[in-house]
């Protein structure tokens, strides 16, 4: 069959449903059809699964005309997407199409919801297009004989792929398409990505730079120009609007009008904890929505999210508040409304939250941004700018990361082994490690056998070994079982099942959580009123509880910084301040008693002004610095500068940091004066105070817990299979300190400190900023009391330490508080 | 640096790494080493550094030269896990130290109590000494004072500008010392004083009273 005829089979059935394919679907067919790798650039509910589940169809039906006849079991395509809860909704989709055209092609899932049956028989035969996440590709490189399961597959389409972008799971992904591009015979790599700053890194990333993949490749972008509308709520009582906060109850009421208005209302939260609050406090003050509204966040039982997907589908809801967990996938025609609580941090998330609403071609879409506190009307203001000139922020790849590399070698000689000279050169045409010369190659094949770099007679290291004719194996299956264990754990704390007694599962919590509860304690989870009875098995048992109460589990997010562009736009929006402006959004005309409140003790800075603020609490000193340049960079800023300043004078302080600042708590005074003397914001040695900063506070601890959980040096245990494995571990905190006294050049340790540099810090981005404000005049402002704009950054309970003083000199002020 | 106290009219020394000296007794009470822990993760495939298995000796060598006690006493927990090679170290440290040496059994000391007689080094559950009473886990009896480990004692200080620091320590009560975890690579666990406790804190090679 020729390129026409196939096409010709595509669109008839797009007829036969009264569509028309998008020009983009044509081209990504087309260029699929001509064995070209690439990727789409399509947002959520564009049609994009059609896009590539079309060409996969019809270059089966190619290679076998008589498919209708006879068909050959076995792999055929693979669909990786980050979310497990997105997978039902693909192989819906994809099933419809393969029945209807006759090809008798199955669709199966493998995921950690995947039933060990479901999984077990998915060992025998495989379905011809199998969905899956990243870390269930892992365990299928973990198994063995995986050579031949994977050899007549012919694509692999990586979903939401902006969503792994910048990711340890994307490196996980890069290493994955490695090893199949050599075991596939004939395998197309395809990408579909929202929009984000950096797409066309995003396709280098995929597929790797140097690879002939990347070479016969394109980027196919859906010009779908759609009209997203951003309305901001605007208390109408400025006055009593609050200074900080995260819940934004106190808009409430203005959300049920909008609800009321629309077939379906969204309300995006940006953590799960705010998620059930909202949920509660809605049903609460308007128990008339009982039935009509539903919560859906990552935690929720598999069940009630699906029930609640179908039922948007269904029109039979009128509101749904959620997490991010609705962000991707799913394509929800009723939606009609999208309301933002609080700051969603970043330009291409709104955008893609927006999009969520109005999905029928030519309709507008709606999102509504209700701020949580004063100063997020200005981020509501900036934000609508940002909208209007698409200022999508980037998604930073990973370089060189050791602790993914290690887990991924511990996988290949899980499975059938591997040998150094075959692996290398696939691993160096990674994008993640493009640059790994050959001593570091050597350094981790050592680590992996001998769990250093030479060999003690005492020691009984056993992890992998390197068999007669050099392939590197795992024999030992206690090994084999914790490293397979270990694969899904790349991210995310312990979690714990809640159950009730009588087995009713509910949901999963984080460990740390539920350990802070005793029994009798009553909390909200899932939307339920729970009473916690015991732990039993790494379970919670909990009982229905009428007693009100104001705990609600809350679950480490990520905090997400502002991008370089979106702060401008802030700073920008926040200059328009200035009550010569006539040109002002309604946001900042909104604003005005807070601003002159601001100006009461302080000012709110003009273009050349850089505002620095101190007061005293009972809490400490307060050193308060406004660059307005996003939370990456003033975390950067903040270490940089009290590392300056510790060079002047021993100091202790803990350190926050939001969008807009960030603040140096100390229990002394800190002489402003003499930072400013000493220009201790000079862009000078940089690079390396800034190195030298991060031996004194905890920013590399940190990320050194992820590294040596993905490394498998430390074991986390396997709380919802019941595995337990306490004589095994140790927290990543006591392991920091034994590599930093007895190991320090370890390359996991060293990746720690890297890691933080250059990815938390943004280190260019910070010389832009200095840069800055040395053309800026320095305003520093001695107030009586906290201002509008320090609120946010003071009641910040998430701190960095950070001190060069003598412990012992520490703790004799400290007891003289105690005794006072 | 060593701090001195009295406790039932005896004095005591308090190490920084962790042990206790009863002076007159010549005895050295030492809690929780977890020797072999660092082997016994490496065993199981965690690439714990190596190194760090013999920093254990040498602090036990440095408290034991400074005090040269008759007799060292182990509150418990002296071996992390199962028989693994690092018992040999254990041997050697044995066979060059001087001082006899007894252990108290603690939940962690699941090796067989031969392995130890053929050391010299005799087992009890439990040892009473006039009016002292030395266990692994802490117990209260009328009449004897306790001394005593298996918490892995902290305390959480708090200062101006919310500050906040971890220390491992030593643990006092009316009638009962917990001593901290002597190892490396050992974690704690934090208590609250109540009203008549004494904690000694361990910083930076001192011992500090709070």
């Amino acid at each position: 069959m020729n390129q026409t005829e196939l096409f010709e089979i595509a669109e008839n059935w797009f007829t036969q449903q009264g569509w028309n394919p998008f020009p983009f679907q044509k081209k990504t067919w087309k260029a699929f059809l001509g064995g070209k790798h690439g990727l789409l650039n399509a947002p959520t509910g564009s049609g994009k699964t059609y896009a590539l589940w079309f060409p996969i169809i019809l270059n089966h039906i190619k290679k076998h005309p008589d498919y209708k006849t006879k068909h050959k079991k076995g792999l055929k395509a693979i669909w990786i997407t980050p979310l497990r809860a997105l997978s039902q909704e693909i192989k819906q989709s994809a099933e419809f199409v393969a029945n209807d055209l006759e090809t008798q092609m199955t669709v199966g899932i493998r995921t950690g919801d995947t039933s060990t049956k479901e999984r077990a028989r998915q060992r025998t035969t495989m379905p011809d297009l199998l969905i899956t996440t990243p870390e269930s590709l892992q365990l299928l490189l973990a198994s063995k004989g995986y050579t031949k399961v994977f050899q007549d597959c012919s694509a692999i389409v990586v979903d939401e792929w902006h969503e792994l972008l910048g990711t340890k799971r994307g490196i996980q992904m890069e290493l994955g398409l490695s090893r199949l591009k050599t075991v596939c015979k004939d395998l197309r790599i395809w990408g579909i990505s929202a929009t984000i700053g950096n797409l066309e890194q995003a396709r280098e990333v995929l597929l790797g730079p140097t690879s002939l993949a990347f070479e016969n490749s394109v980027l196919v972008q859906a010009k779908l120009n759609k009209k997203i509308t951003v309305k901001s709520i605007i208390p109408e009582q400025m006055e009593t609007f609050p200074w900080r906060g995260h819940l934004g109850l106190h808009l409430l009421e203005e959300v049920v009008p909008i609800i009321n208005n629309s077939k379906t209302t969204l309300l995006f939260t940006n953590t799960r904890s705010q998620c059930e609050i909202w949920f509660q406090k809605i049903l609460e003050k308007h128990p008339e929505y009982a039935g009509e509204i539903a919560m859906h966040h990552g935690s929720v039982n598999k069940e009630t999210r699906i029930w609640v997907e179908q039922a948007i589908r269904n029109e039979s809801l009128k509101a749904v508040v959620c997490t991010s967990s609705l962000d991707l996938g799913v394509d929800f025609a009723p939606v009609e409304t999208v309301i933002q609580i609080g700051g969603p941090k970043g330009v291409a998330r709104f955008l893609q939250r927006a999009g969520r609403s109005g999905h029928r071609p030519g309709k507008e879409s709606v999102i509504y941004f209700l701020p949580t506190h004063a100063m997020e009307l200005i981020e509501a203001s900036a934000l609508q700018v940002a909208v209007k000139e698409s200022a999508v922020e980037d998604r930073l790849p990973f370089l060189n990361s050791y602790d993914v590399l290690i887990q991924y070698l511990t996988t290949l000689a899980v499975s059938d082994g591997f040998y150094p000279d075959e692996i290398f050169p696939e691993i160096k045409q990674t994008f993640c490690y493009q640059g790994i010369i050959e001593d570091e190659w050597q350094w981790l094949l050592n680590f992996l056998v001998m769990g250093s770099q030479s060999l003690k007679t005492y020691d009984e290291y056993k992890k992998v070994e390197v068999e007669s004719d050099g392939k590197f194996k795992v024999n030992n299956k206690g090994v084999a079982m914790r490293h397979r264990f270990q694969i899904g754990t790349i991210v995310g704390d312990a979690s714990i099942a809640v159950r009730y007694q009588k087995g009713g599962y509910i949901g999963s919590i984080e460990e740390y959580f539920i350990s802070k509860l005793t029994a009798g304690d009553v909390f909200t989870f899932a939307g339920r009123n729970l009473e916690f009875i015991r732990i039993k098995g790494m379970q919670a048992h909990v009982r229905n509880s009428t007693k009100r109460t104001n705990k609600v589990p809350s679950w480490m997010g990520g905090r997400l910084s502002f991008s370089a562009q979106m702060s401008k736009l802030l700073r920008e929006e926040l200059y328009t301040a200035d009550p010569d402006n006539r040109k002002q959004s309604d946001e900042i005309k909104a604003l005005l008693p807070m601003f002159q409140k601001q100006r009461e003790e302080s000012i709110v800075p003009k273009p050349d002004e850089f505002l620095i603020e101190t007061f005293k609490t009972r809490d400490g000193y307060h050193h308060i610095f406004y660059p307005f340049e996003g939370r990456a960079v003033h975390e950067a800023m903040s270490s940089l500068l009290s590392y300056r300043i510790s060079l002047l004078t021993p100091i202790t302080c803990s350190l926050a940091f939001n969008d807009y600042g960030f603040e140096m708590l100390s229990d002394k005074p800190i002489d402003i004066q003499a930072v400013i003397d000493n220009n201790l914001f000079s862009t000078d040695y940089m690079l390396s105070d800034l190195q030298k900063s991060l031996n004194s506070n905890e920013m590399a601890r940190r990320k050194f817990r992820d590294i040596a959980v993905i490394s498998g040096m430390v074991f986390t245990g396997y709380p919802e299979k019941g595995v337990k494995m306490k004589h095994l571990q140790s927290s990543s905190q006591l392991l920091f300190d034994v590599f930093r006294d007895f190991e320090p050049d370890n390359l996991m340790f060293q990746q720690a400190f890297t890691e933080t540099f250059e990815h938390q810090l943004e280190e260019g981005r910070l010389r832009l900023a200095l840069e800055r404000i040395a053309e800026q005049e320095i305003v520093w402002k001695q107030c009586k009391n906290p201002t509008p704009f320090s609120f946010p950054i003071i009641t910040d309970r998430l701190r960095e330490k950070l001190s060069n003083e003598k412990l012992a000199d520490r703790i004799k002020r400290m007891t003289k508080i105690l005794t006072k | 640096m060593i701090l001195s106290s009295e406790i039932q009219n005896e004095t005591f020394d308090f190490h920084p790494h962790g042990g206790i000296f009863w002076r007159k007794k010549s005895l050295l009470l030492i809690s929780d080493v977890h020797l072999g822990k660092v082997a016994h993760f490496r065993k199981f495939g965690a690439a714990v550094p190596r190194k760090a298995v013999h920093k254990n000796y040498v602090l036990l060598d440095e408290i034991v030269n400074l005090f040269s006690p008759f007799q060292i006493c182990f509150l418990g927990d002296l071996f992390h896990s199962s028989l693994n090679k690092e018992w040999e170290l254990f041997e050697n440290w044995v066979a060059k130290t001087p001082s006899e040496i007894i252990l108290i059994s603690g939940n962690h000391d699941i090796i067989s109590p031969h392995k130890f007689e053929q050391l010299g080094i005799p087992i009890f559950e439990e040892l009473l000494l006039e009016n002292f009473l030395l266990t692994h886990h802490p117990e209260e009896r009328e009449g004897y004072f306790n001394f005593c480990g298996h918490i892995h004692p902290a305390i959480r200080l708090q200062g101006f500008g919310r500050q906040r620091l971890k220390l491992p320590c030593f643990f006092k009560t009316d009638s009962q010392m917990i001593l901290p975890a002597f190892g490396e690579f050992t974690g704690t666990h934090v208590l609250q004083p109540k009203k008549n406790d004494e904690v000694f804190v361990i910083v930076e090679n001192e011992v500090l009273k709070i």
